[in-house]
């Protein structure tokens, strides 16, 4: 049975759609709303309470399906009943009006909760946790993390010098490091000030923000289909590879660690090859370069597998998350990465016990129904769909990609307005899309996304592009 | 008439039960060692029951009861297991919002508006919106970016268009487009541990050590001379030098300073304590210059000083331009008025989560409670009474409790000892025998009771205190 037959017996059939989205409910809401919270980034305003597994329902009653699932966020569902039960339970209840300072006074099921929950899934040779709030939060404690542990491999067991301590008071060097954190052209990181300096999607997401001067490197940019341009795709891997090792070799600061999506997702679904991953992977180590990968976005099963990195066979450092698992932070295993000393790498809340037990529900769901399975099977389906739609409408359906990763399926129009265009006419029409990069439309599905959803999800975009196609 | 405590609290135990020889006792050390295999427990004080933690009092895996005036670095204001917010807890709107949390920005819920008015009903004088983060750093950082977009969309027209030159330098993270601003904060600041607001943080080298740095300038914090009384003379100097070091750095400084951000007491720091002059001075500074003053209130925030929002009590005028707030609210962000501190484009000041209507709904349940139940002022007057208990037992100790402060914020109080590892030491026989401390600053030890705290709770404090203090 697919599971959201068996999660949502009363899901809807079908997409309803009362009134344009958004509809005048929404809109009276939108406004009022805006006298106290910024509006602007708002879709629609949602309807939880009646919203129920792959649909979203609106203010105004609109049921739409949802290939976007609060910017890939949502793992199972609305209101799954499996979640539903864990944050109904005493643990939760305790968990929510008791939140520790995990650090200080951690709770006595805080182990467990970590060991059947998040630490059940890390990947493989990655066996501690640090907890956090946000992706952008454990990237950047992930930054801390790798600057702090190559200070005190130069300091080889020196104490902080003298000039060290005064200096940092300043807010200069020494003591203030000048290391440095390398990320990739179009790479999206977060937007706090260090995760910021390092994402590199579009200006919008950086400008009038103070960055530090941090170097990049390109990713490659992949041609489509892949079995056309096998050569090309080659020599991109080994430029991109090539300009690493410079930059790696040549920048007149020490590069603490380098931080890479294994899918870069903001900035436009931008796949590489495993070869290009293993390629990174070998050049930091050689180069003494700590590698973080990046799964906020990508982590989780959406790609088939728990971690997207998994899929080209790379161990990272260490590995950031969020999103899908509804609790941010960072797997690693050197224990030096977690500071030479206690309160260096530390906040009041460290987390979330709630976050935690959410985020244990979630994976105990995943493995006991055997997520991943369903999700290659119904992304194999969707794949296939999607390639008859770009054979047929190949003039706005550009670069499909993601074969073999699941819903990470995107493909490219031809500008942004008909990107646009697009997202907004298959709203109309009940389907919940994302775009992403300038040009990108990017599917984003829960893992209890299955065929009956494919085969709506594929007629919603066919009738759209085949009115555009008539305009 | 009975206490909040006694009210909802009926069966918190009468006094501190310790019942191993150390805290961690041994079960509470397997459990350390256990959980060390996959988390950083070097900070760990002890494991905690929360299950059985009740009102103002912690109860460790052992069954070590202890009265708790930490409270969470000070983030648990109405005790634990508070039967009103666990009522909240297990309402359906609760569960709705954990199980189907929202990208805020782009897909509010029906019910967020309200939720969110809940919060806003009691904002700071003069404050109208909010924006909301997650962590009292996060709070800071969003804070400080909604600054350095007004600054300069202010100085490019607000709703004029980027340059090209703009956008093509941001891209390598260069100026134009990455100005070269900065924020003035003040000596021994904490405004978090992230890269900007460890920028910020000026307390402790441990806090900042081999974190790349923004240039930014700091000015001197007064340091007061105690007792207030009879030394109005020297601090009002000492303000007076304190503000003259800020307009210095706003006239001679190399890059424009777009905000001033300062804690109306200074906590981790040391609980240094300024006067509404101070503060004054600071608002007509930035006024002057242009700058925004942003007060963070994430440590006092929320009644932890008697009243709601600390920097009320100094009267500013006009309002400061944001505050920002977490810990006891158990929901973080930034309040603020100017609708142009709100970026004139969407996906600016933007996020995933953008908050979580799981803390919002807790917030606004907190606020509620604080001012139905009238805590503030039971607060301030049990305050009073610990100040005063204070008091002796500095007069009975005068070589051990140096510069008592904080008298009339609450129980938000602090002195110094004599030493750092004399405050090691105090700090571990006050928890061995029963009552769970705090420090801060060099030498500091402050008081951090939730704001259920009450007379009765003072009165097993004190005992406790000049027992251990005689010791020493
Ligand atoms: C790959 C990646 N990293 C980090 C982030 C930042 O996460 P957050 O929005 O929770 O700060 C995102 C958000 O979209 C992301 O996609
Ligand atoms: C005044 C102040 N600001 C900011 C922070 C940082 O908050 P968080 O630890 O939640 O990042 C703290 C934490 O102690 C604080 O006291």
């Amino acid at each position: 049975m697919p599971i959201a037959d068996k999660y949502f017996p009363d899901e809807p059939k079908a997409p309803h759609m009362i009134t344009p989205c958004p509809g005048p409910a929404s809109k009276a809401k939108l406004a009022e709303l805006s006298t106290a919270f910024d509006t602007k980034a708002a879709f629609f305003i949602a309807d939880f309470y009646n919203s129920l597994g792959n649909y979203i329902c609106d203010a105004d009653g609109n049921l739409l399906l949802d290939a976007y699932c609060q910017i890939s966020s949502i793992a199972l569902g609305y209101n799954n009943p499996e979640l539903l039960k864990a944050a109904q339970t005493k643990e939760m209840a305790t968990a929510l009006v008791n939140r520790p300072a995990l650090a200080c006074f951690p709770s006595s099921d805080y182990y467990e909760i970590l060991k059947e929950g998040l630490l059940s899934v890390a990947p493989e040779g990655l066996d501690r946790v640090c907890t956090a709030h946000t992706g952008s939060d454990a990237n950047e404690m992930a930054f801390k993390a790798c600057l702090m542990y190559q200070a005190t491999k130069k300091r080889a067991g020196k104490p902080f010098t003298q000039l060290e301590l005064d200096s940092v008071m300043k807010n200069e060097t020494p003591g203030a490091s000048d290391m440095v954190i390398l990320s990739f052209t179009n790479g999206f990181h977060g937007r706090l000030f260090g995760s910021l300096s390092t994402t590199h999607s579009k200006p919008i997401h950086k400008l009038d923000i103070p960055a530090f001067p941090w170097p990049t490197a390109p990713f490659p940019t992949v041609k489509y289909p892949l079995e056309d341009h096998v050569e090309e795709n080659k020599a991109e891997d080994e430029r991109c590879l090539k300009e690493l090792d410079h930059v790696l070799s040549t920048f007149p600061h020490q590069i603490a660690a380098a931080i890479i999506e294994p899918v870069q997702s903001e900035g436009g679904d931008n796949h590489a090859s495993a070869t290009f991953f293993q390629g990174v992977r070998e050049l930091t180590k050689k180069h003494g370069v700590l590698l973080i990968v990046d799964e906020v976005q990508c982590g989780g099963g959406g790609s088939g597998k728990m971690w997207l990195h998994q899929h080209y066979g790379i161990r990272p450092d260490l590995m950031t998350f969020s999103k899908k698992m509804q609790n941010a932070g960072f797997f690693y295993h050197d224990p030096l990465l977690a500071g030479d000393r206690p309160y260096r790498q530390f906040n009041t809340w460290c987390g979330d016990p709630s976050k935690a037990l959410i985020a244990k529900a979630i994976i105990h769901e995943i493995k006991e129904n055997d997520l991943l399975k369903g999700v290659n099977e119904t992304a194999e389906y969707l794949y296939g769909k999607l390639e008859e739609i770009r054979e047929k409408y190949s003039k706005l359906v550009l670069n499909l990609r993601g074969k073999g990763r699941g819903f990470f399926i995107a493909f490219d129009m031809p500008s942004a307005e008909i990107r646009d265009k697009f997202l907004w006419g298959c709203r109309q029409k009940g389907l919940n899309l994302g775009g992403c990069g300038d040009v990108g439309v990017r599917l984003r599905p829960g893992l209890t996304f299955g065929k009956k959803h494919v085969d709506i999800l594929v007629g919603v975009v066919e009738s759209e592009l085949s009115e555009m196609s008539n305009h | 008439m009975s206490t909040y405590a006694e009210k909802y609290f009926p069966e918190e135990p009468s006094g501190p039960k310790v019942v191993t020889e150390t805290i961690p006792g041994p079960k509470g050390k397997a459990a350390i060692k256990s959980l060390s295999e996959v988390f950083d427990t070097r900070c760990t004080f002890f494991i905690t029951d929360y299950s059985k933690s009740i009102g103002n009092y912690i109860v460790d895996a052992d069954g070590n009861v202890l009265l708790d005036a930490y409270c969470q670095v000070a983030s648990i204001g109405m005790g634990y297991n508070n039967p009103n917010l666990i009522k909240v807890a297990k309402s359906d709107k609760m569960v709705r919002a954990i199980v189907d949390r929202p990208a805020l920005g782009n897909f509010a819920g029906v019910d967020y508006e309200e939720m969110q008015r809940d919060v806003i009903k009691y904002a700071p004088k003069g404050q109208k919106y909010v924006w909301n983060g997650l962590s009292g750093a996060d709070a800071n950082e969003l804070a400080l970016k909604a600054v350095f977009f007004n600054y300069q969309s202010t100085k490019r027209g607000f709703d004029n268009p980027f340059t090209p030159e703009e956008e093509v330098s941001v891209m390598q993270n260069l100026p134009p487009g990455n100005p070269e601003l900065a924020v003035l904060s003040f000596t021994r600041a904490f405004h978090g541990r992230l890269f900007a607001t460890a920028s910020l943080t000026r307390s402790k080298p441990l806090h900042k050590m081999d974190m790349p740095a923004f240039h930014w300038p700091t000015a001197e914090f007064p340091g007061y001379k105690y007792p207030l009384e009879g030394n109005e003379e020297v601090n009002k100097k000492e303000d007076e030098r304190c503000l003259a070091l800020v307009e210095d750095r706003f006239k001679n400084w190399g890059s424009p300073i777009a905000a001033v951000i300062v804690e109306p007491i200074q906590s981790e720091g040391g609980d240094n304590h300024a006067d509404a002059a101070f503060f004054q001075g600071l608002r007509d500074i930035t006024l002057k210059y242009g700058a925004k003053l942003i007060i963070d209130e994430v440590q006092t925030g929320c009644g932890g000083t008697g009243i709601m929002w600390d920097h009320e009590r100094y009267n500013i005028t006009p309002p400061p331009d944001l505050v920002t707030f977490s810990k006891k609210m158990q929901s973080s962000g930034y309040f603020f008025h100017d609708p142009k501190l709100v970026p004139n484009l969407p996906y600016r000041q933007f996020n995933t989560w953008c908050g979580d209507p799981k803390n919002i709904l807790m917030s606004g349940a907190i606020m509620k409670e604080i001012n139905e139940k009238d805590l503030l002022p039971a607060l301030r007057e049990t305050g009073l009474y610990f100040y005063s208990k204070l008091e002796e037992l500095q007069k009975e100790f005068p070589g051990f409790i140096r510069n008592l402060r904080g008298k009339g914020k609450g129980c938000f109080m602090a002195f110094d000892v004599p030493s750092p590892e004399k405050r090691a030491e105090f700090l571990a026989k006050m928890r061995i025998n029963g009552v769970n401390l705090g420090d801060c600053g060099e030498v500091g030890v402050r008081l951090r009771p939730g704001l259920v705290f009450g007379k009765k709770h003072v009165d097993i404090f004190i005992p406790i205190a000049r027992k251990v203090i005689a010791s020493l």
